[in-house]
């Protein structure tokens, strides 16, 4: 049984941006994220998903976002969190007050997509769509431990990231 | 480490807003449900409904036809085995009738030797 083409309709207008944002900021690129936005819409409509409320949809879309997300990284070997990691290795220490320049912030995507795959995915469902870690431990099955831990781990390193590119920034424009 | 009760720093405040969701690429939603429209399955169905039908009543039709003999089959079997089993008992009766006639030839040599007669 399929979703009723005009219903289909509007639930792409109204949630559209929601998988395409997650897919982006997942893969890292434009093309492979509507791709994937586009394989989790296909798969609501063939799957003839029971849609009992908004928070249901949300729900199952967020899901399956992250799922063909990932699969989609993995089947393109794309491993960014290699670079992420030579990133820990130089600096072990936190910069106290790092905060975020504004020349550093229309950097913070790319800074984003070099993060480790289970921290990048933690960051965006945490901050793009403000889910608290319960909620993202729900979707993903993981331990609210496990969450927690991706989302600091993930911030202190973008935040270092930051702060090292800011730094970089100054010395340039001096 | 930091507990997600706390107050935000200055970073993920920044973060939170900085995160937005973003509009996907013009006609996302034209391609999307342009796709969607082709893979629906309902043109294939109605393709592929004749063939089906034909194929479910050529084995409709088959498993009819094997009932039928399997019926027909028992009954002539049993038939056959219910006239084996009744010729059997008349050969059997006959048989205790002779003996039982043989037993009583004596006793009614007996009977008309003193002048009464028993029933053959």
């Amino acid at each position: 049984m399929q979703i009723d083409p005009v219903k289909f309709r509007h639930l792409v207008e109204q949630h559209q941006s929601m998988v395409f944002s997650i897919a982006l900021r997942v893969t890292g690129e434009f093309g492979v994220a509507e791709e994937v936005a586009q394989d989790a819409f296909l798969e609501l409509h063939r799957s003839g998903e029971r849609l009992e409320s908004d928070d249901h949809i949300k729900f199952w879309l967020r899901r399956v976002t992250v799922h063909r997300a990932t699969d989609a990284l993995r089947s393109r070997s794309r491993r960014p969190e290699a670079a992420a990691e030579e990133w820990m290795d130089e600096q072990h220490t936190d910069i106290p007050g790092a905060g975020l320049d504004f020349g550093i912030v229309a950097r913070l995507d790319e800074l984003l997509r070099a993060l480790p795959e289970a921290m990048r995915i933690a960051v965006v469902l945490r901050y793009q769509e403000e889910m608290l870690p319960d909620e993202i431990a729900a979707m993903l099955g993981q331990p609210v431990a496990t969450v927690k831990s991706n989302v600091q781990r993930g911030l202190q390193l973008l935040r270092r990231k930051a702060s090292a590119t800011m730094k970089e920034y100054v010395r340039a424009e001096i | 480490m930091r507990k997600f009760d706390e107050v935000q720093d200055e970073f993920e405040q920044e973060l939170g807003r900085r995160m937005r969701r973003v509009d996907p690429p013009e006609g996302f939603a034209e391609r999307l449900l342009e796709r969607a429209a082709a893979q629906t399955p309902l043109r294939a169905k109605v393709l592929t409904m004749p063939r089906r039908t034909v194929f479910r009543a050529w084995v409709g039709g088959a498993i009819a036809a094997a009932l039928v003999t399997g019926v027909f089959v028992g009954e002539q079997a049993h038939l056959r085995s219910r006239d084996r089993k009744a010729e059997a008992a008349r050969q059997q009766f006959e048989t205790a009738m002779r003996v039982t006639d043989r037993a009583l030839d004596p006793t009614r040599a007996s009977l008309q030797r003193v002048g009464l007669a028993l029933g053959d």
